[in-house]
């Protein structure tokens, strides 16, 4: 009985406690979410299972038609990539912003995010205005002699990557580069100063630092590009229509069913990359300090 | 530091730095000339030049309601993202709150689900509640979006400020909701309204969500996207142009407020 009274009297405490706290500024908050974040999940979830009772019809759908397994693998293939060719052309040039002086560090970092805050509309749209028939790379490869007839870049592949590439690019370098700002600077030119070249001290001090940065980096591109969806549409053929695009083509033709099972799979895959990146880097990287100990 | 410059390594990667720059600005800077062309397909370099385009999209009854229709539901997220995602700040950055991790977690989470999955989950929730087709469900959905994004910045700032000037306030005889104002939110405000220029710009160029739920009353971006998908008008390069204009100067001012908010402020 004590326990039990002391229980309802820590409870009435704390309620007393949320209401005099400042806890309850929470509310508002969780209450949209819930709204329109949680429930809306939980719609999917129900959805992709359920049609008059529990059916695995939406997700036999998918595994049977091979068109739909092809989409699948090609959102995944392509959003790893894309995370991959982003952190690769994006680490050098937070290596450089980040070696620069603070002024000309926030007037660098302030060109990269110029570009990421138009809207990727917009984006894709000068994409297409650029690699048109008429555009300005056919022009000028036809001014330059280079070509005489215009090449057809519009709606390839090609056209997908260089878009998706231009438009999550700052996105890796912003996050390469706020991890390489916690670096500590002293920790290269230490090794310097005891006779690495420049290049190991790269190697063996600064490279292993920012791997996590890099892979947080990778991480993020891979999520933003695994539910893209304008961009594929609009300068890529229709061999290149990602999961977004099947989904929204699928809530058009009213199957929220299968709207829904594709939704999920499309959030279930990005986590499992997620989670394996994390498991692999926490394995590479700890076996990496396990290496450098003395 | 600066390093020696004049080492080869050093000019390859400036080189390479200059080179990714132009490349990020490339496509957008393109499309600038583009919209003061006076011929009727889009050509580079324009061949006659002239406000032909910018007087259609403002001569298109369609175009301005559209676009009128994108700015209310723009502020009316970015307000609603911006008192919520304040409060929400404001109570992880001072209390204790049970589930802290969990709650700081979700509230993160609309920014790790892909738009497409929250869009198609809003458009089942709001059919099957009868809400779909509103301004009001959408607003709603684009200030769960733009959520975290002001939980981040306003809980940057947060952190930043003192709570002993607030109780100062209150031993100095303030009222609770005069000493709050006075001193934690005189010092958020820039980061505030850092966030809410955020959040007014991730609502105004929302597509997916909008697309779904909003079967007749169409925003901006529905119109541009579904006139891409059968011809480059060129009107669509004005106003690409006017949005490309107005999204980098208040972006930058919205930069400028962050940065100050984020900082240590002088004792």
């Amino acid at each position: 009985m004590p326990a039990h009274s002391f229980r309802l009297l820590s409870l009435g405490i704390g309620i007393v406690k949320l209401l005099r706290s400042s806890d309850w500024l929470i509310v508002p908050g969780v209450l949209l979410l819930a709204f329109f974040f949680v429930a809306p999940t939980v719609e999917i979830a129900l959805s992709s299972i359920f049609d008059e009772g529990l059916t695995g019809k939406h997700f036999e759908r998918f595994a049977t038609k091979g068109a739909y397994v092809e989409v699948f693998r090609r959102t995944l293939v392509r959003s790893v990539w894309i995370g991959i060719l982003c952190v690769l052309i994006g680490y050098p040039i937070a290596y450089f912003i980040v070696h620069r002086s603070l002024r000309t560090q926030v007037f660098l970092m302030l060109l990269i995010l110029v570009p990421l805050w138009t809207s990727i509309l917009i984006r894709t749209y000068a994409w297409m205005v650029v690699l048109g028939r008429e555009g300005i790379v056919n022009n000028a490869l036809i001014w330059l002699g280079l070509i005489d007839k215009p090449l057809r870049m519009m709606f390839t592949t090609g056209a997908v990557y260089v878009a998706m590439i231009q438009i999550l690019l700052p996105i890796a370098v912003i996050a390469c580069y706020s991890a390489m700002t916690e670096i500590d600077r002293t920790l290269p030119r230490a090794a310097k100063v005891l006779g690495a070249s420049p290049w190991k001290a790269f190697r063996h001090v600064f490279l292993p630092l920012s791997l996590e940065g890099a892979l947080t980096s990778f991480v993020i591109v891979f999520m933003l590009s695994m539910g893209f969806f304008i961009t594929p549409a609009l300068v890529g053929g229709r061999k290149d229509a990602m999961l977004a695009n099947v989904i929204a083509h699928n809530v058009e033709q009213l199957n929220w069913g299968f709207a829904s099972a594709l939704a999920l799979l499309l959030l279930v895959a990005t986590i499992i990359v997620i989670v394996v990146v994390r498991l692999l880097a926490n394995r590479f990287v700890g076996v990496r300090s396990v290496g450098m100990a003395p | 530091m600066s390093r020696k410059m004049g080492n080869p390594g050093s000019i390859l990667l400036t080189a390479y730095t200059v080179a990714a720059i132009v490349f990020l600005f490339f496509p957008i800077l393109i499309v600038i000339p583009m919209s003061f062309s006076g011929e009727r397909f889009l050509g580079f370099p324009p061949k006659t030049l002239g406000l032909r385009w910018y007087m259609n999209y403002f001569s298109d009854a369609n175009w301005i309601e559209l676009t009128l229709r994108s700015l209310r539901v723009g502020l009316g997220s970015s307000i609603l993202a911006s008192v919520l995602g304040t409060l929400t700040a404001l109570a992880l950055a001072r209390s204790q709150i049970p589930f802290k991790k969990a709650i700081t977690a979700l509230f993160a989470a609309p920014v790790v689900v892909p738009t497409v999955i929250i869009a198609l989950g809003v458009f089942i929730f709001a059919v099957r509640s009868r809400i779909n087709d509103s301004e009001l469900t959408l607003i709603a959905a684009h200030a769960t979006i733009a959520l975290p994004f002001v939980v981040m910045i306003v809980g940057a700032a947060a952190r930043q400020v003192d709570p002993t000037y607030e109780k100062a306030a209150r031993v100095l005889g303030a009222g609770p909701v005069k000493a709050f104002y006075y001193t934690t939110f005189r010092a958020l405000m820039p980061a505030v309204i850092s966030a809410a220029i955020f959040s007014f710009f991730v609502s105004f160029d929302e597509l997916i969500i909008a697309l779904f739920v909003m079967s007749e009353n169409h925003t901006l971006p529905i119109r541009i996207w579904s006139d891409l998908r059968f011809e480059l008008d060129p009107t669509i390069a004005a106003i690409s142009t006017l949005l490309i204009v107005f999204t980098t100067a208040a972006m930058i001012v919205a930069d400028r407020l962050r940065r100050r908010s984020a900082r240590k402020p002088d004792a």
